[in-house]
């Protein structure tokens, strides 16, 4: 009964409104209000709720064809996780060792890691765009990214 | 009379070396930051103001107005080329423009974005011109009912937004309602699904979601098809439109110059909203809707010349009451403040060359903007022949440091990521990320007016109904939300019967 | 959109900051640096003040103003850089400055919304958490009707309002418990009104004016210098200001008070600056007189007169218990405005 994949996710969806609601109704009411705060989140979750069920029910319609592009193979799959991976890496070290170094990094390696193999270019533009974005943004913007251990 | 005279003296000062060299910079500037990812005309009058401190007001307000529009045309540009839009009101811009450019069309879809800009900006300035001093009082008529019957309008794009299931069309958009009421709630002040996190309490900002479910998503699409060859480098920087492109976009321009002007008057309503809805009557009337959200010339055409149009528009309550018609001339409001202008009701009798100075640096400006951005495409568009790997690298790159440069909270970078995530995952099982991202933008205005005008009522629901220009909206929406389905629903019998 | 975004670190700042090293090491070799021998301190690096909103607001004005003043007047040594951290109406600012306890070179500008955002649960530092430096100025709340309103004086307002307050809307730009709505509750109270009663919706979209134009708002509760201009061009009245006195200039010296109508309630909007927390005295007493110096300089009348603000200096001290008791008298007011159900 679970099988065609929309069934999954609505039951998933189902739990998610669930759990917005249970926060909905945590949510104090003041007598001065009219409308309360939580009343647009509880019309939006039972909302949430008949939808899905909505969806659960009505018949699979997908074809064969568009399954198939749903199947990514495992190595696109490991890219995408790799660089997901290096996004979360870059988030964690952008105020730690500065905008110019951490994006040039994640420049060079992300490329790379994406099967770009000419070195001497990646290495250029890694290092020429982060550093013209920079002064950009710190000279003409007056906007400061960090600038971490790089002293300037 | 008097108003001829002033206009003459507006002429005067725009025509003037300083007027002309201060538009230029403004747009200049102002095209420029648009560009940027994340920098909007908001950031880029803020950027601005420190710079005019000491500048002549009038010269000044010159120079910030070309920034405001110059920021507006830019925007655009990321939509299009990396399905990054920086502003709410190029969100629109992208559902065309962006299969476009993957079609190998980017610098005919920029092209086509640089002339309706061009196009909207222009005609909205003249209406301005006629009609701002009759206008004033138009800016005032909207009120909490209105508001909400706009926003409801605006939501039933969802129906034409979706090209599946209008269940799923119908999910995407609560789950973007829901995710706008996390923060502090106007109303009240108490603080909603923010889980005791302050960095939740001001809410999501527009720019995580539109970044994540659109420039994101789109980044895991590249990966798995990274070593697809690049696109053909010459006719990706070619302008040339086809006799038919130019008549395909005459009839959406002319519609929406006047429909993006008129929405832009109305303060709250703005370039966001004109531009869907831009989008969606377009769609309407276009003998091939489905053409819409594949790469058709009206798609990009539409809602850059409401956009463009509606920013001229949003002068009209600023410069003629005093009063700021949304957040960006709220900022432009407090940069005047600044400078000793107080604009009032009695501003364009009073200074009249400053009021139709500005207006008329404003046909100045837009034909700069034109001049300015139509050689450059054909190098910008370049940007997508940039080898896949490196493109991807620099995407991201660009949309964290565009979210940063708002919050400077790397809390926000994560909640990028997450929306990234589940922008592909929606992508992948067929959810449309449109409708999610509108009912972001229009859910919580709406739920904000309805809650206004219903402490304003007493709780009592005939305030929608009293209120002619509202029951119109709102019949209006009832009947472009209805029709639709009742039609798929007697073409459906049909074709089983 | 939400977080209207304005982070305009002037440019000068970041070369003076770069200058000094450009970083933590300098920011952290502070406090005690000069505070030796004779109990005189004086800053070691540019300073930083920091406006917890967008560019272009009131907090904004008061800081680029106050900067531009020690500069001119030369009553500093240090450059002076102004930086905006926006968000949750101040709580963002407050918080960064709160991360600089024990390094006296960032200041902030602050008026009521530091008592009554925590006082709301919005924040998690409140005035408390600072050490107030001195405050600067003064500006009032005013109530506006539009021009055919049939109230002629709060005194006529305020008995309509107790008779029936569903049918009189009130507007005002902060959310309900901030400072539009505690300003008008703070006089109605006085005048008889139930606070509760108070109708007040909360417009952040700038379109406050529009609502009271075109009849969708009845009262206007909002700051002086906003109604002027409606004002002159015969729009609206102003039925009362929350001033002790009648203010000077153009147009509002016409603005009846509302201890005049005798209503004996006043609201002050207070401005002024503090440092983060554990400042020792010696540079507390550093920055007191500095800004004592500022305020009477001409520079600073005249700046007062520009933006039509009023003088209302307090050293430390003052400044401390003044916000004491301010925030006992809100934290009363709150407590009868919103009463949770059940």
């Amino acid at each position: 009964m679970l099988k065609p994949v929309h069934r999954k996710i609505s039951l998933l969806l189902i739990a998610l409104a669930i759990f917005y609601l249970y926060l909905a109704y945590q949510l104090p009411s003041f007598s001065n209000s009219v409308i309360n705060a939580s009343t647009m989140p509880k019309i939006l979750g039972f909302g949430l709720i008949a939808l899905s069920l909505f969806l659960f029910f009505t018949p699979e319609q997908e074809t064969k064809e568009e399954k198939e592009k749903r199947h990514i193979p495992k190595a696109d799959l490991i890219k995408i996780a790799g660089v997901v991976l290096m996004i979360l890496a870059y988030i964690f070290f952008l105020e730690r060792l500065g905008f110019i170094l951490v994006s040039f990094l994640f420049i060079y390696f992300c490329s790379y890691f994406l099967g770009y193999t000419k070195h001497s270019i990646n290495f250029l533009v890694s290092i020429l765009f982060p550093a013209i974005l920079y002064s950009a943004f710190t000279m003409l913007l007056g906007i400061s990214l960090p600038s971490g251990i790089i002293p300037f | 009379m008097g108003s001829i005279e002033g206009i003459l003296s507006g002429v005067q000062l725009a025509f003037s070396i300083e007027g002309i060299l201060f538009v230029f910079l403004g747009v200049l500037a102002g095209t420029l930051i648009g560009m940027m990812p994340g920098l909007g005309p908001i950031s880029a009058i803020a950027i601005m103001i420190p710079l005019t401190y000491n500048m002549d007001p009038t010269v000044a307000l010159v120079l910030m107005a070309g920034v405001y529009y110059g920021a507006v045309f830019g925007g655009s540009t990321s939509s299009i080329l990396l399905n990054a839009p920086g502003i709410s009101g190029t969100v629109a811009t992208s559902f065309d423009g962006y299969p476009m450019a993957q079609r190998g069309e980017a610098g005919k879809a920029l092209a086509v974005a640089a002339i309706a800009s061009f196009f909207g900006g222009t005609v909205s300035v003249i209406l301005l011109m006629l009609f701002a001093p009759v206008l004033s009082s138009v800016a005032i008529v909207f009120g909490p009912p209105e508001y909400f019957a706009l926003m409801v309008l605006g939501l039933t794009a969802i129906s034409s937004l979706s090209d599946g299931s209008t269940v799923k069309a119908l999910i995407s958009a609560v789950l973007g309602i829901m995710a706008v009421t996390i923060g502090i709630d106007s109303q009240t002040g108490t603080t909603r699904f923010t889980f005791n996190n302050p960095n939740l309490l001001e809410g999501i900002d527009f720019l995580v979601v539109a970044l994540g479910l659109f420039a994101l998503a789109e980044v895991c699409a590249l990966i798995i098809n990274r070593n697809q060859t690049s696109k053909d480098r010459k006719s990706l920087g070619s302008l040339k439109l086809s006799k038919n492109d130019m008549k395909d976009m005459s009839g959406p321009m002319g519609r929406q110059s006047i429909l993006g002007f008129i929405l832009g008057v109305l303060p709250g309503a703005g370039a966001t909203i004109a531009s869907f809805i831009g989008y969606i009557t377009e769609k309407k009337l276009a003998k091939k809707p489905e053409e819409f959200g594949k790469g058709a010339v009206r798609g990009v055409a539409a809602p850059e010349t409401a956009n463009n149009a509606a920013t001229s528009g949003a002068f009209v309550p600023l410069l003629s009451l005093g009063i700021p018609g949304s957040g960006t001339t709220a900022v432009l409001l407090g940069a005047l403040l600044v400078l000793d202008i107080q604009p009032g009701p009695l501003l364009m009798s009073e200074q009249p060359q400053l009021f139709w100075g500005v207006i008329v640096s404003m046909y100045v400006g837009n034909l700069f903007l034109l001049i300015l951005n139509l050689p450059l495409i054909p190098y910008i568009a370049k940007i997508l022949a940039i080898p896949r790997p490196l493109l991807i690298s620099l995407v991201i790159m660009f949309s964290m440091i565009g979210v940063y440069s708002i919050s400077f909270n790397t809390f926000d970078l994560y909640l990028l990521v997450i929306f990234g995530v589940i922008g592909y995952l929606m992508r992948l099982f067929k959810f449309p990320p449109a409708p999610f991202i509108l009912a972001f933008i229009l859910g919580g205005m709406m739920e904000e007016s309805f809650r206004q005008a219903m402490t304003m009522s007493n709780n009592d629901l005939s305030i929608f109904i009293n209120k002619p220009i509202a029951l119109g909206m709102l019949i209006a929406a009832f009947l472009s939300f209805t029709v639709p389905i009742w039609q798929g629903y007697r073409s459906n019998k049909k074709n089983s019967a | 959109m939400k977080k209207i975004w304005l982070p305009t670190l002037a440019l000068f700042t970041s070369i003076t900051l770069a200058a000094c090293g450009g970083g933590e090491d300098s920011e952290n070799s502070n406090a005690e640096g000069n505070s030796s021998g004779d109990g005189n301190w004086e800053p070691e690096q540019s300073l930083e003040f920091v406006a917890p909103s967008g560019a272009g607001g009131g907090w904004d004005t008061t800081a680029r103003m106050a900067a531009e003043g020690f500069e001119e007047q030369d009553i500093m040594d240090q450059g002076i850089g102004v930086v905006n951290k926006e968000g949750g109406g101040g709580a963002v600012g407050w918080s960064y400055i709160a991360g600089k306890a024990e390094n006296p070179h960032h200041l902030f500008v602050a008026s009521p919304p530091l008592l009554l955002i925590p006082l709301n649960g919005q924040s998690e530092y409140g005035h408390e958490d600072f050490t107030p430096i001195a405050n600067m100025i003064s500006d009032y709340g005013a109530f506006a009707v539009r021009e055919d309103a049939p109230w002629d004086d709060l005194n006529d307002l305020f008995e309509d309002m107790k008779d029936s307050p569903e049918d009189i809307t009130v507007i005002g730009e902060s959310s309900p418990g901030s400072m539009d709505h505690i300003q008008f509750v703070k006089i109605a109270k006085e005048a008889g009104v139930d606070p509760q009663s108070v109708k007040y919706v909360s417009a952040q979209d700038g379109s406050t004016m529009t609502n009271l134009l075109n009849g969708n708002a009845d009262v206007y509760s909002t700051g002086v210098t906003e109604t002027v201009e409606q004002v002159r061009a015969g729009e609206i009245k102003v039925l009362g200001v929350t001033a002790e006195e009648r203010l000077e200039g153009d147009v509002v010296e016409d603005f009846p008070t509302a201890t005049e109508q005798g209503i004996d309630e006043t609201f002050v909007n207070w401005r002024g600056f503090f440092g983060p927390p554990g400042m020792t005295d010696e540079q507390i007493t550093y920055y007191e007189e500095k800004f004592k110096e500022l305020n009477d300089s001409e520079f600073w009348d005249e700046t007062r007169d520009k933006y039509a603000w009023n003088e209302l200096y307090m050293d430390s001290e003052e400044y401390a218990e003044f916000l004491e008791d301010e925030k006992e008298s809100m934290q009363e007011l709150l407590d009868e405005v919103n009463v949770e159900e059940e």
